[in-house]
């Protein structure tokens, strides 16, 4: 592992609604770290994803992703497309009309891979992920452990330098949430992949985790930077 | 589900909506349809056909991307924009025509007739694609976000709003081919465009026979169908973009460089549809090319006030009690299309009022209901508040039925539980969830009942409404008076439009 860090966040703060919801905070995280960021139900442990993606604005301080200026203060210097940053959403947050094939195709088109190139890179990720016979299923026809593992999908056919977590064990059961960590834990070896997985019960990923950064109230109370 | 009030509506329904039609198709005997696709009806066909067509075309292609800019964008003044974008739909079409054709002179014909019906319909393609793009999931729509920006969101959202803006498209589609008064007011000047709503007013005024005005409406009724069941199968498609209960609302989306542009383009649509026509009606009534003046303003109003106080109250008191009364089919039968197994069949029965052409179901309430038996019936208001609640209460009771596909079955399954009957469920746990779409969709009933010209100008007792003094004093009256009259419509026509948007934006704040 590199000791260059690839997210540096500096005095960075966000407020919802008028309410300080995280921050201030100071954090580096390094490459092919797999940061785990725990703490108890709205204490900003989302928040500090989304704004690591642009998807959420500071109100003060900055964050540099892989040496550039990524956020500062009210502005994003650098949109959420353009960050090599893929996010596992809470629930999967999969296209309800697209199939498995399509969802993955959509992305592929989205980053400019050539017509020819895409259905062998979207049978390679459909095999990553254990879902190859799958292609043809919409999310309605997919069992919770095999859409979160299509949303994984979605995310690394982003190539991402940054894997972003937001609780994608959540809403699986315990066999299901085994299963995942598990691949998740191949995936971050094989890729180098940099993680930080959010989650409020860290028990169960602890062995992924490189470190752990606790919050409370929106501030880092042990972990960090 | 309370059967007895499903019951009830249904037969309120029946009464108000179906029975009209029901007795005039009762009136068709096998004489009467010969000859009804001669080339003359297929010309007619024909031009009414891409009359609608163009209409819907414009209504498309304005109200889509005005729908997503106001509902979800960042674009300054959006909601302010946004309830400025309903004023053409909630003015009268006939009176975007009056005010156009005098700012534009050379507009008049078959593409002036295009122009206004596709301008006064393009709110309603706004408002379906608006609640499209926002019922898409926050997470759904960052994880296109993240893959390639703001085009990817586009490229992933518009399969999801499609359905919903093109059946918004087919109903503007079905109101522009029933029109008649705009037709007939932008080609009084000029060659005569016949359309086929004239074909079966001419029909019934010459020789007043029901069957054979059916037979004149029954092309019209299939072009009609024809269109809104596609409309219909597309309604539940759109349903996709309602996935589950954990809804996040999406936030804005930054447009960055093309804010203002687009900012320009969303204002100048509104300028052109709504400004314009109001303020045209605003310099008519204080006296327009004789030279304005805030004394001539406020005479013309006091005539009109004078002159048209009856006709306003009518008209108030109709289209409010229609509006009112809709309510109760709107949450019954709206909560049974949604949970109901008889919904497959309900459906069309609900859209069957709209879906016959606004002149034969004027015709079916005369044939209904002018006979001795019933002549107080016939010539009093009540009958009035009858063809206005069962042309427009499919408005409320798909509004009802929308908001119940976003309500969480577990609340009622939990009221259940707790031995609280159907009907006592219906109004104690689904009714607070549903008013605030219940009160949009009887706004909407209040509007179109306001503007009503189509279906009431053959019923006696509607001949009394403000619309209906508007519409003759276009021809016969003085332009100022008949201004300040068409801004007094317009006005309480616009009042419950801005509550309609207050409500529904309400409804998807309760909803997320």
């Amino acid at each position: 592992m590199s000791a260059t860090p690839i997210v540096r966040i500096e005095a960075a703060q966000v407020m919802l609604g008028g309410r300080l919801v995280l921050g201030p905070l100071e954090l580096e995280i390094v490459r092919g770290e797999h940061l785990l960021v725990v703490g108890p139900s709205g204490c900003g442990k989302t928040t500090l994803l989304r704004a690591i993606a642009g998807l959420q604005k500071l109100e003060s301080g900055r964050i540099w992703i892989d040496g550039a200026l990524a956020s500062e203060e009210r502005h994003l210097r650098v949109p959420p497309e353009r960050r090599k940053v893929a996010m596992l959403f809470q629930g999967g947050a999969l296209w309800p009309h697209m199939n498995a094939r399509e969802t993955l195709s959509f992305v592929l088109r989205a980053r400019r891979m050539p017509s020819a190139q895409r259905p062998a890179r979207i049978a390679e990720l459909l095999a990553l992920v254990e879902l190859t016979g799958l292609e043809q299923r919409k999310p309605g026809a997919l069992s919770g452990g095999e859409a979160q593992r299509l949303a994984l999908a979605r995310a690394l056919a982003m190539d991402p330098q940054i894997l972003l977590l937001d609780e994608p064990l959540g809403p699986l059961d315990a066999e299901l949430r085994e299963s995942l960590i598990t691949r998740l834990a191949e995936l971050q070896e094989r890729l180098n992949l940099t993680t930080v997985h959010v989650t409020h019960d860290p028990r169960e990923v602890q062995r992924l985790a490189t470190r752990t950064l606790t919050l409370k109230a929106g501030v880092a109370v042990e972990g960090a930077p | 589900m309370s059967r007895p009030l499903v019951l009830a509506s249904v037969a309120l329904l029946a009464l108000a909506g179906l029975a009209p039609i029901v007795w005039m198709l009762m009136r068709l005997e096998s004489g009467d349809v010969s000859g009804i696709f001669d080339a003359r009806t297929l010309t007619l066909l024909g031009r009414t056909s891409w009359i609608g067509a163009g209409a819907a075309g414009i209504a498309f292609v304005l109200g889509l991307p005005f729908g997503f800019l106001v509902a979800r964008t960042d674009i300054p003044g959006a909601r302010t924009l946004r309830h400025a974008g309903l004023v053409p739909m909630l003015v009268p079409p006939v009176l975007l025509s009056m005010t156009w054709s005098v700012v534009f002179t050379e507009l008049r014909g078959p593409t002036a007739i295009i122009l206004v019906l596709g301008i006064s319909t393009f709110p309603l393609v706004a408002v379906f694609s608006a609640r499209a793009f926002e019922r898409i999931d926050a997470r759904r729509e960052e994880a296109a976000l993240l893959v390639g920006g703001l085009r990817s969101v586009l490229a992933m959202e518009l399969p999801l709003v499609l359905p919903a803006a093109a059946s918004a498209a087919c109903l503007a589609f079905v109101l522009a081919i029933n029109d008649f008064a705009v037709p007939d007011y932008m080609t009084s000047i000029g060659s005569k465009v016949n359309v086929y709503a004239d074909e079966v007013f001419a029909s019934w005024q010459s020789v007043h026979s029901p069957g054979k005005a059916v037979a004149a409406a029954l092309p019209l009724l299939v072009l009609t169908l024809v269109v809104l069941l596609p409309a219909l199968a597309l309604r539940r498609r759109g349903s996709l973009a309602t996935w589950d209960g954990d809804f996040r609302r999406p936030g804005a989306l930054a447009l960055g460089s093309w804010r203002w542009p687009l900012f320009a383009l969303a204002f100048a649509l509104v300028a052109f549809a709504a400004a314009l026509p109001i303020g045209r009606l605003v310099w008519e009534a204080g006296g327009g090319a004789r030279g304005w003046n805030f004394a001539g303003f406020q005479a013309a109003f006091a005539r009109a006030i004078e002159v048209g106080r009856a006709d306003l109250q009518r008209s108030l008191l109709y289209a409010s009690s229609a509006a009112l009364i809709s309510l109760v089919p709107g949450l019954v039968l709206g909560h049974a299309l949604q949970r109901s197994r008889a919904s497959a069949w309900l459906e069309p029965l609900v859209l069957a009022p709209l879906a016959v052409p606004a002149i034969l179901f004027g015709i079916g309430y005369i044939a209904l209901w002018n006979h001795p038996a019933t002549t107080t019936m016939y010539s009093s208001g009540f009958l009035v508040v009858l063809l206005f609640l069962g042309r427009f209460a499919c408005f409320p009771i798909f509004a009802g039925a929308g908001a119940t596909a976003t309500f969480d079955p577990h609340l009622e399954e939990a009221a259940r539980l707790a031995h609280a009957g159907p009907a006592r469920r219906l109004v104690s746990i689904v009714r607070p969830a549903l008013q605030s779409s219940l009160f949009g969709g009887a706004a909407l009933v209040f509007i179109f009942g306001m503007r009503e010209l189509d279906a009431a100008i053959l019923v006696p007792a509607a001949n009394g409404t403000a619309m209906f003094r508007v519409y003759n004093a276009i021809h016969f009256g003085r332009d100022d008076f008949v201004a300040a009259l068409a801004l007094l419509i317009v006005f309480f026509i616009l009042l419950p439009g801005i509550l309609w948007s207050a409500f529904g934006r309400e409804r998807w704040e309760v909803a997320a």
